[in-house]
């Protein structure tokens, strides 16, 4: 084995490609630095070794037997020609590089000499940048907004996947048409080409905003909120116009429907607190007399043994004057809070506020397995009311005739309730809700409003009570009336909105 | 060992309803301490100390149902009465299925307060003298050999030593001696009291 001159190896060293020389039997013999830089094997380390070890795949797997059959005057299908080649790193990172083979003449047994051009680089440069290309438009058809770019007259250049499928349109049918005409709904034209002028005239980079409805292929009209810049391609004078546009129709949409549940909610939630307020008012109340009647019961037993310690029942006597009047302050708070200090008495229509909670109210039919009746009179004369408190009223008395009828077996009686709106001769508005249960007997009729009394196990006694104060504070009377065949009906009647005072 | 003497805990949050029962409790007579949350009795809850609670259901942080729970996790077995500033139904009939001793509507008559608490005391006496008892017999049982083991179980059957000796294959002689060792250890007068004995740790 001969290892090339000193000459060679100096030549070898300034050549900017790798150089690898390898013997009769494919081990390397020279190994220049570049060759060091693209294998990562030092020359020493390289030396000697077989060269496959620097293939890949079959080239490395074949080397040492084609090696052999071209020696043994076989032909070659390498030498004298460039090709690429997949190669493998030190670190086992593989990558390509072009690569030419010849035999060095006059070596006997034959040596070989292969130039390596990294090319990977170049490639991945090439790559890189027809990449981008492609990012670019992918980021123009995956943004989230439409894109659309104009001419100074107008005329549209550019259209992205996403203005494409929001209009409905093909691409081809877009490019080269008057975005206006064409696009935009018609009554919102003028709209959309004064905001075009303005930009066109106002020599600023500042994008601004404008919104109107676009017109799609079916004929279907979306509400699009836009952004417009001016582009000047490096000149004062605009040359077009870029706009992004985002389709808010659904969100539009979403939004009002968020708007009413929310609104919806906040009623419950306001019906809700009727119950629970009672049961709070009830519970905040029961501690301060708790603590007086034991104190009071405590002093009396204190008094009665032989040598009464007195410091302790003054104590306790004072403790019980502090209770009784906590008791009293919370009384007070119940008042203000039942006297509704945001009251918003507006127009309403009786009939369309009962309507509105008659899912609710149902939900109280479907739990006693009842059935709610709407019996609602028109066309009846708007009334002035806060509509969320009329609509507690309905709440607690509907919810009310259930329980009634809940108390016994209804065999044969219709277990149902009835709501029922009619016009008074006066021309005023009644609303009633009655049942079929056991009715009220004499002297629980005179009680019934009072506040705390209840004929229910777990009745707090206050839902009347507060209902009648409500209905009062809208000058009208909560009444009750025998029902007919049987039953109960709770009634009031509401002054209906007089023509003038509108 | 002998008792501690009986305690009340009053568990409730507002001090004016916490501080009149103790009073109340003390005008009786009965021995009373308060805490003024869940958390704070349970961190200084000794159940060896023999007594009652008397609990509010509605408390922040932890409830009073919430600590009935707690304490029978822990296998406490002091009996609860339970106080609501509030009739709540569903939440008494939780509690008594929970094993409260009993349920009462604040405001109460005192009488009505103090009848219970009495009941309750009783019942927690009754309870801690039946595990005192069963933990002395089973100490008893732990003395005895298998074989004074096996006596025992059926001559407690109501078997005659005759039989037994046939079950187990030994001698009549044996099975009076093995007899009279489990008497003694048992600390049994009679077959009747080591009857009784087994029932008592049975149940």
């Amino acid at each position: 084995m001969s290892t090339p001159s000193a000459d060679v190896l100096a030549v070898l060293e300034a050549t900017f490609d790798a150089v690898v020389i390898m013997d009769d039997r494919g081990r390397i013999l020279a190994f220049n630095r570049s060759a060091e830089e693209m294998f990562g094997y030092r020359t020493a380390d390289a030396l000697g070794r077989n060269v496959s070890m620097l293939m890949t795949g079959v080239d490395r797997a074949t080397h040492d037997d084609n090696l052999k059959r071209y020696l043994g005057g076989g032909e070659s299908r390498v030498l004298g020609k460039g090709r690429d080649v997949m190669v493998r790193h030190r670190d086992g990172s593989e990558f390509s590089v072009f690569l030419s083979v010849g035999r060095i003449p006059n070596t006997e047994p034959p040596q070989f000499i292969g130039f390596l051009h990294d090319t990977s680089l170049r490639r991945r440069a090439l790559a890189t940048l027809q990449h981008e290309r492609e990012l670019n438009r992918l980021y123009l058809d995956l943004a989230q907004v439409m894109l659309v770019a104009t001419d100074r007259a107008g005329v549209i250049q550019l259209v992205n996947q996403r203005a494409i499928r929001v209009l409905g349109r093909q691409e081809a049918d877009l490019i080269g048409q008057p975005w206006a005409d064409c696009c935009v709904a018609p009554h919102d034209r003028p709209l959309a080409r004064a905001a075009y002028r303005a930009l066109l005239m106002s020599g600023s980079d500042e994008p601004q905003s404008c919104e109107y409805h676009v017109r799609t292929f079916d004929g279907d009209e979306r509400f699009v909120t836009w952004r417009g810049v001016a582009l000047r391609d490096g000149g004062e004078t605009p040359t077009g116009i870029l706009l992004s546009g985002e389709d808010i129709t659904d969100q539009r949409r979403a939004e009002g429907e968020a708007h009413k549940a929310m609104e919806r909610m906040n009623s419950v939630a306001r019906l809700a607190t009727m119950g629970e307020m009672a049961a709070g008012i009830s519970h905040e109340l029961n501690q301060p007399l708790a603590a007086i009647a034991n104190y009071a019961q405590a002093c009396a037993r204190l008094l009665r043994t032989p040598a009464a310690d007195l410091p302790e029942v003054t104590g306790a006597l004072d403790q019980i004057s502090s209770q009784a009047l906590r008791a009293g302050e919370i009384i007070r708070r119940i008042r203000s809070l039942v006297r509704n200090e945001d009251v918003r008495r507006e127009r309403h229509d009786i009939n369309g506020l009962i309507r509105e909670v008659h899912a609710l109210l149902a939900t109280d039919a479907r739990v006693h397995d009842g059935r709610l009746i709407l019996d609602l009179g028109e066309p009846l004369p708007p009334v002035t009311v806060d509509g969320v408190q009329i609509q507690q009223v309905m709440m607690n008395l509907v919810h009310n005739a259930f329980e009634a009828q809940g108390l016994e077996p209804h065999d044969g009686v219709p277990f149902e309730v009835r709501i029922a709106t009619t016009l008074t001769e006066t021309g005023d508005v009644e609303v009633s809700v009655s049942d079929f249960g056991p009715g009220l007997e004499g002297d629980v009729e005179q009680k019934i409003f009072e506040p705390f009394f209840t004929t229910k196990a777990t009745g707090t006694g206050l839902g009347l009570a507060i209902s009648r104060s409500i209905i009062k504070a809208h000058d009208a009377r909560l009444g009750y009336r025998a029902n007919q065949p049987r039953g109960a009906c709770f009634f009031f009647v509401l002054p209906a909105l007089q023509e003038a005072s509108r | 060992m002998k008792d501690l003497p009986s305690t009340v805990f009053v568990v409730d949050d507002d001090d004016a309803v916490r501080n009149s029962l103790k009073l109340l409790l003390k005008s009786a007579g009965i021995a009373a301490e308060s805490a003024a949350s869940a958390q704070e009795f349970l961190s200084t809850y000794d159940s060896s100390q023999p007594g009652c609670l008397v609990l509010d259901v509605r408390m922040p942080g932890m409830s009073g149902l919430e600590m009935q729970h707690e304490l029978n996790v822990r296998g406490a077995i002091i009996p609860v009465i339970f106080i609501s500033g509030h009739g709540d139904i569903p939440m008494a009939v939780e509690a008594m299925q929970h094993g409260a001793f009993d349920f009462l509507q604040k405001p109460f008559r005192d009488q009505d307060l103090l009848d219970r608490v009495q009941r309750a005391l009783a019942r927690d006496a009754e309870n801690r003298t039946r595990l005192r008892l069963t933990d002395r017999i089973r100490e008893r049982l732990s003395t005895l050999s298998p074989r004074e083991r096996e006596v025992l179980q059926l001559v407690t059957q109501g078997k005659a030593n005759k039989m037994v000796a046939g079950d187990l294959g030994v001698s009549q002689r044996t099975v009076e001696i093995h007899r009279a060792h489990v008497m003694q250890k048992m600390e049994a007068g009679s077959l009747a009291e080591l009857v009784r004995m087994m029932m008592t740790v049975a149940q």
